[in-house]
């Protein structure tokens, strides 16, 4: 929408002097034009705000309670060189535009007065800019008054016929001036007679022409930078000016940079097909919003995407067709972070006719990394960069974020009227989001779900529609959805046709007393084995269970029982289609999201101690040196002796006095399982590490207590392997029976390049070799990454080499060449998910296909066609991946929760390093945390950077020099960010 | 025109007299309503309110359309109210009264217009399509307090109803039957409800819920639509006997109790018939999202 | 992007200059159209309205003539000009707001004039809205008034009307003053604030109309009350001004 105001006074035709009218015509979007017409009342009773003032005094409006507003202004406003009798400043509008910081200075600029034509201007250029004057003039301390000059008789401007609304507003800034001035000097003198010192009014502007006509007409004027000469502390003051001006963006009324256009789809399909373009799924960096990569099969390497013109409106995520530009053009991977919410925070949310797509200071940003780039070696080595020509398909999702409060217009609640506003997303690399809304003032300060509908090539934002609030941003109950929603967690309750699919008995069902029962065909009965399991504290769900026995021959008969799930979840039912779609069961740190209905999960399904359970047992004949003789499986009914949490089984097997069989049982299985990691070691497998937290939450209302590293005992490594051997076996003999269908999990070899950086980093600063030429060769050279000084080192190389792995994945045999099969991590042949059935879905398709193995019943057909299956695959995968990262999201909410009000010194790890900040890994909390280098001081101080080797020096006052793996001091802290009212975790160096 | 029946002369005085006294014909107190009743259909959405004689159902259905081009972003909600001939001897099909646009209208504001009902919650995908939801209003029986009941009615079917979720995919969007996808409640941001003050003896008197026959033989009346949290959602006096600012004012003290006691009724209503749908606790059995 | 009313708490000015009790402009004639038994024009700011009075008179239908139970009958039949409001478009009369707007005007006069005095007959206002800005119910209700009495039609006092918003915004808990209620609103405050119509009789507190259509906290509505009963009594002020200009002339 865009004004063109025109003022015009009818007063004489009114025969009523003080009434004015306004008149604008406006163009609606829709190309209508329609006029609209505004009364003006115009009064003399606006008082000047100046305690100088006597006569302003009797004419101080009242409001409804009889109470006066207090005289803004200074009676001894600060002087300067030019003007030592005091100044009262009247920037215009462009002063405040370029010059907001240095207003907002505590030291200098006081005694203000915001013109109303000014006001108006600054609202209609930058909202964001706009809320800061607004916020300015409530400051007490910094006596700003906004001044009605259009509405005062002697200031109201008429515009001539001719003018241009600029000149207008510019000669209706000089008049206010102008009159003030007259003002001030009537005033003082009929004060006293004696008083000399009159402060001037000066008006603050940086355009030419003005300043021109402010000197023919004798206003007293001043340049922005003139001023600022005037003042004290002139050089700091001008420091942040000229970083201000630099910013300032060139506006241009007609601009013609649009977007480029999509290609069709044909086009595109052919340019695939002839391999002269690309297509792959769209990444966009967590550090830099500008840039992107794309995996394509034709390249080693992921192809770069550099700014908002090349990735032309792709949301990452999304699946396009790229072309790859000349090589003249290519460009390294930036070192640089950039935000979105930083570097377009004054930008307005409704959008307006003359939009330039790309700002000018995005294309600043990029260019000066260019011109580094260009020159250099090693790491900066150009990439290929290829240029987004289409969107094959789209992969919006409904995303989670909140309304950035500097674009709300009015946050009225009662207001009715439609505005548009700007939704930040949660998800860093989705880009800030345009929606229109009725009730923008009720949505301010909540988590709110929306999804985009379009992106046109006139707009340089998606355009999307609210969907629904979730809550109060940082409350639990909201975060918690959020972070569901964000990673596609389907946590809604399970359909009322699932009823059908459970046993009627519901919690009563038991295993049937009498052996002639259907359900005992072709089940053996192990109840006599001294059966437990060993979980998690508070593990309801409980998968597995084991036991060991010794045999007369020495050797051991070790058994590792499943809970029998695909006995009560058949295939194709409601409920198995439910828990296909779920894939996983979620774990949260305070909630549980279950694939399967509470009524098997945690009850008839898990192999509760005490009570009689179906399972799925896989019985192993083992040497005392771990060697596996035979191997069967069979469907049974068990009964476990004892539910054990790690540390107790751990207690147990450590007390001495314990001799009973089943605690001796649990010896031999660590005992053996001892054998089996040693041996699994050997064989090349790799010893990696995450950074994982516990977080220990009050059990009433699961608020945060502490967090805590988690620790690792025998015990869990002892049901590890167990399990990993029961997952190995399954997969042998899966592949046996169904060397087309078997469902299968398997790790891939990381490509060389993955570790390139890496082993750069390691040799640069550590003089570090890292093989990867196989797991072994990364495994033993991993050992060897060790720093004297530093214990931690080792577990950092290892974070950072887990980083560059590829991912797990299940698939169907049929896809795969034999070779393909390894998993790379377990350094095993074959490999597949038994263990776990309530919780995973593939584990139950193993179940399903194991039985069909043993001939325990039919195969269904379900599980017999490879493109059915691979189907699944690609949903658990991705289900899989999303249940990983939102226990994480999880994990970091409450660490944030724990951390609140709290002031905390800890050791940390720089792991990454920008041209403008590092990333801090803090190992007691497992946070990973990016610090910038105006987090370090403002104004925001220089740094050189040295890509080469991973130093980066920070000049000015912090004078400080971050390198790469160095062990630092942190301050953990936490913040409320002013423009969205959230807290955030903020760490600083010491 | 078919009218109602007029009261006669004697009657009107007879009423009026003991107001005089104090007293109510049907012997309640000047601010108690009569006897509400509140039942839920075997359907979500279905609401069937009774107030002393008065019966009105209330019922939400729901639809997909294309959104209106100016509002892009906006499901549709519309209610419709219909006078059945047989609640009253008054009412005609297909030619409102003036007592049915008053009562539509006063919906519309109470309801709509003070966004009880977040309507940009329905948009589905914008511009293309979105949700449209119907409330259809049916009187059975007159016998006074017509807005007050058609508004418990129509908010309590709201509360009740349940739409299908659906599935968005880029430009597709997916329908999930009740069978696929528990059914989501709407979201509901206030709950305004009306309370019409009747004044007699020239402004001296006011009543809550008039019957009939008080009705007929008032001098104006006042509908306050208030939600729980203290929220005038409207107000409307339109004509009549002049009141006193004040006793205007202590209208709204006596609309926020009543209105508070009706949420609390609706409120228990509505637990007790998510009790009834849930025999034997298995809707416990299918939550998802469970503690750890 | 012109200002809102968010700025009104920097300088207690609202939109167009005025203050919080300050009336609009009143513009206003009686005795407009000399076919009509009565007419009136009134201008309330940009806010313009015509008003015919026909009658008393015998009722237009045949079936019908007149009203009930020994008195006259009062019609009123409001018509938007196509040009009234921003967009140029054609509004078909009989939906559902102008009725309620009809209905108020209606039964608000049945309580003012002495109706018994004309049994079996019909009085009939045509209201035309020129221009709208605003305070719609309250300027259709006082040029019917001014209508009404150049029709010479006995009533007992002055019905007359304003609106009334309370300007604090919900969010904003910051100063005292921004909790003025505002007096006489146009279009655009009308849009951004709760408000409410208030018509009262003649110099009397008593509340004869009130009609409010957005959400408020229940503690704002005195504040707005009592500042509309007071624009209120000055209208009455005015439009006697206007009537008793009128008088002299004939005099």
């Amino acid at each position: 929408m865009e004004y063109f105001s025109l003022k015009r006074s009818n007063a004489a035709d009114r025969g009523q002097a003080n009434l004015s009218s306004k008149i604008y015509v406006r163009s609606t979007k829709s190309g209508k034009v329609q006029k609209i017409v505004r009364e003006l009342y115009l009064r003399q009773d606006i008082p000047c705000s100046s305690n100088l003032c006597r006569a302003c005094l009797d004419i101080a409006p009242t409001d409804y309670s009889k109470k006066v507003a207090p005289f803004v202004l200074s009676d001894t406003p600060a002087g300067s060189k030019d003007y030592p009798n005091g100044q009262y400043l009247v920037p215009d509008t462009n002063a405040f535009l370029t010059g907001m910081d240095l207003f907002e200075v505590e030291t200098a600029f006081h005694d203000v007065i915001v013109l109303q034509t000014v006001l108006e201007e600054v609202k209609n250029r930058s909202l964001p800019l706009y809320h800061r004057l607004i916020a300015l003039t409530k400051n007490e301390g910094k006596r700003f008054y906004v001044f009605f000059n259009e509405f005062r008789q002697e200031t109201h401007v008429p515009r001539d016929a001719g003018e241009t609304i600029n000149d207008r507003n510019d000669r209706a800034v000089r008049k206010a001036v102008e009159w003030y001035n007259h003002h001030i000097t009537e005033a003082i003198a009929a004060r006293s007679k004696k008083q000399k010192r009159i402060p001037t009014v000066i008006m603050i502007t940086d355009d030419r022409d003005n300043l021109r006509k402010a000197e023919k007409e004798k206003v007293p004027a001043v340049t922005l930078t003139g001023y600022v000469n005037g003042l004290e502390n002139a050089d700091e003051l001008l420091d942040m000016m000229s970083s201000a001006q630099e910013q300032r963006e060139v506006r241009s009324k007609k601009t013609e940079v649009f977007y480029p256009d999509h290609y069709s789809i044909s086009k595109m399909m052919t340019g695939v097909k002839a391999g002269t373009m690309h297509q792959g799924i769209f990444n966009v960096s967590t550090y830099n919003y500008l840039e992107g990569s794309v995996h394509v099969p034709a390249f080693d390497k992921s192809l770069l995407i550099l700014g908002r013109e090349n990735s032309n409106r792709a949301v990452s995520g999304d699946v396009v067709v790229l072309e790859v530009l000349p090589r003249d053009q290519w460009k390294a991977p930036s070192t640089k972070i950039l935000e979105e919410e930083t570097l377009n925070k004054n930008d307005n949310a409704e959008a307006e006719d003359g939009e330039n797509v790309i700002s000018e200071k995005e294309r600043k940003a990029l260019q000066e990394e260019v011109k580094r780039v260009h020159g250099q070696t090693a790491e900066g080595k150009p990439q290929p960069t290829a240029r987004i020509v289409g969107i094959a398909k789209r992969n919006w999702r409904q995303y989670v974020g909140h309304i950035d409060r500097d674009s709300v217009r009015s946050s009225s609640k009662t207001s009715r009227q439609q505005q548009t506003v700007f939704l930040v997303p949660m998800d860093k690399r989705i880009p800030k989001i345009r929606i229109r809304t009725r009730q923008a003032g009720e949505l301010l300060g909540q988590r709110i779900l929306a999804t985009i509908d379009s992106w046109d090539k006139d707009s340089r934002y998606p355009v999307g529609h609210f969907v629904r609030s979730l809550g109060e941003l940082e409350s639990k109950g909201a975060e918690t959805e959020a972070l569901l929603l964000e990673y596609d967690v389907q946590y809604k309750p399970f359909p009322k046709t699932v009823l059908d699919c459970l046993p009627a008995e519901g919690h009563d069902w038991i295993v049937p007393a009498s052996l002639e029962n259907p359900g005992w065909k072709g089940r053996r009965d192990l109840r006599d084995l001294l059966v437990c399991s060993i979980d998690p504290v508070g593990c309801v769900d409980i998968d597995d269970a084991l036991h060991a026995q010794k045999l007369p021959n020495g050797n051991f008969a070790v058994g590792v029982h499943i809970a029998d799930v695909s006995h009560f979840v058949k295939p194709n039912n409601a409920m198995d289609k439910e828990a296909s779609q779920r894939g996983t069961t979620v774990y949260l740190v305070d909630k549980r999201i279950d694939m399967l209905p509470m009524l098997l999960g945690t009850d008839l399904c898990s192999l509760k101690p005490y009570v009689e359970r179906y399972a799925f047992s896989v019985l192993w004949e083992i040497t005392p040196d771990a060697d596996i003789v035979s191997s069967e499986f069979t469907k049974s009914v068990i009964r476990s002796r004892e539910a054990f949490s790690y540390e107790q089984a751990q207690i147990r097997i450590d007390d001495k006095s314990q001799q009973d069989d089943l605690t001796n049982g649990m010896r031999t299985l660590l005992m053996l399982s001892k054998k089996l990691k040693q041996k699994r070691m050997d064989a090349g497998a790799l010893n990696l590490a995450s950074p994982e937290v516990k977080v220990q939450t009050e059990s009433e209302t699961s608020d945060p207590v502490d967090v805590q590293t988690k620790k690792l005992l025998d015990t869990n490594s002892l049901v590890e392997e167990f399990m990993l051997l029961a997952n190995i076996s399954v997969a042998a003999r899966n592949y046996e029976a169904f060397p087309q269908t078997a469902l299968l999990r398997r790790h891939a070899a990381p490509p060389k390049t993955n570790f390139e950086e890496l082993t750069n980093q390691l040799k640069i600063k550590r003089n570090l070799e890292l093989k990867t030429d196989s797991s072994k060769a990364l495994a033993d050279s991993l050992d060897t990454c060790v720093d004297s000084g530093n214990p931690f080192f080792n577990t950092l190389v290892r974070i950072m080499a887990t980083r560059c792995m590829m991912s797990a994945e299940y698939f169907c045999a049929g896809t795969q060449a034999y070779p393909e099969f390894t998993h790379y991590g377990l350094a095993s042949e074959i490999y597949t998910h038994f263990t776990s059935p309530i919780r995973r879905y593939a584990d139950l398709e193993a179940h399903r296909q194991l039985a069909a193995a043993i001939e325990y019943e039919q195969l269904d057909p379900s599980l017999q066609s490879k493109a059915k299956l691979e189907a699944v695959c690609k949903n658990i995968n991705v289900r899989h991946r999303n249940a990983q990262n939102a226990g994480r999201a999880s994990i970091e909410y409450y660490v944030g929760q724990a951390l609140k009000g709290k002031d905390i010194q800890e050791d940390g790890f720089i792991m990454k390093i920008f041209s403008n900040g590092f990333v801090v890994f803090v190992p007691r909390f497992g946070i990973e945390s990016l610090i910038r280098l105006r987090d370090l001081a403002t104004p925001e101080p220089e740094a050189d950077f040295d890509p080469e080797n991973y130093i980066l020096n920070v000049k000015g006052d912090v004078k400080r020099r971050v390198e790469l793996f160095e062990k630092v001091q942190v301050r953990i802290t936490d913040e409320v960010e002013v423009s969205t009212g959230k807290r955030k975790v903020r760490l600083t160096l010491v | 025109m078919p009218r109602e029946a007029e009261i006669s002369l004697n009657e009107r005085e007879f009423i009026k007299q003991a107001l005089q006294e104090q007293i109510r014909l049907d012997n309640r107190a000047f601010d108690a309503f009569r006897k509400l009743e509140l039942t839920f259909g075997e359907e979500y959405g279905v609401a069937d309110v009774q107030l002393g004689k008065t019966r009105v159902i209330a019922r939400i259905s729901i639809d997909v359309t294309t959104p209106l081009p100016e509002r892009k972003f906006d499901g549709v909600f519309q209610i419709f109210t219909e006078f059945s001939p047989m609640a009253s001897p008054a009412f005609e099909v297909g030619r409102p009264t003036d007592a049915e646009v008053i009562l539509s209208r006063i919906l519309e504001k109470a309801i709509r217009r003070s966004n009880a009902l977040d309507t940009e919650s329905l948009c589905i995908i914008a511009g293309l399509k979105c949700f449209a939801l119907r409330a259809d209003v049916h009187i059975i029986d007159h016998d006074g307090g017509l807005i007050d009941a058609s508004c418990i009615a129509v908010m309590a079917a709201l509360q009740h109803f349940r739409r299908p979720d659906v599935l968005v995919e880029g430009e597709r969007a997916t329908i999930l039957s009740v069978r696929e996808r528990e059914p989501i409640p709407l979201s509901i941001l206030h709950q305004p409800l009306c309370v019409t003050f009747s004044y007699f003896a020239e402004g001296e008197i006011f009543l809550v819920d008039a019957n009939l026959a008080e009705e007929q033989v008032r001098n104006a009346e006042v509908i306050v639509t208030m939600n729980r949290h203290g929220e005038v959602c409207q107000i409307a006096k339109y004509g009549g006997v002049t009141v006193n600012p004040l006793a205007m004012l202590q209208c709204t003290n006596v609309a926020l109790q009543k209105v508070k006691e009706m949420s609390k009724f609706i409120q228990q209503k509505l637990d007790e018939d998510a009790k009834r749908r849930d025999a034997g606790g298995l809707m416990a059995e299918l939550s998802a999202e469970n503690a750890r | 992007m012109p200002l809102d009313t968010s700025t009104y708490s920097l300088a207690l000015l609202r939109l167009d200059g005025r203050r919080w009790n300050e009336l609009r402009r009143i513009h206003a004639q009686i005795s407009t159209q000399a076919a009509a038994d009565g007419s009136s024009y009134l201008e309330m700011g940009n806010t313009k309205i015509l008003v015919s009075v026909t009658g008393p008179a015998e009722g237009r239908q045949s079936g019908q003539r007149g009203g009930s139970g020994g008195q006259a009958k009062v019609e009123v039949e409001i018509n938007f000009a196509g040009f009234s409001g921003m967009e140029r478009r054609r509004r078909g009369g009989g939906d559902k707001r102008s009725k309620e707007m009809e209905h108020c005007v209606k039964s608000a006069f049945e309580g003012v004039l002495l109706l018994h005095l004309f049994p079996h007959s019909t009085i009939t206002l045509n209201i035309h809205i020129i221009s709208q800005d605003g305070s719609l119910l309250a300027a259709c209700i006082n040029a019917s008034t001014l209508a009404l009495i150049d029709a010479g039609i006995p009533m007992t006092d002055y019905l007359v009307a304003c609106t009334a918003a309370s300007s604090a915004s919900s969010t904003a808990a910051d100063n005292a003053s921004a909790d003025d209620p505002l007096l006489d609103l146009n279009t655009l405050e009308e849009q951004e604030l709760p408000f409410l119509t208030v018509g009262t009789l003649g110099d009397s507190d008593q509340v004869a109309v009130c009609v409010m259509e957005t959400r408020v906290r229940m503690e704002r509505l005195e504040g707005m009350l009592a500042v509309g009963i007071e624009g209120c009594k000055r209208m009455r002020g005015i439009l006697d001004g206007v009537v008793k200009g009128y008088g002299k002339r004939f005099g």
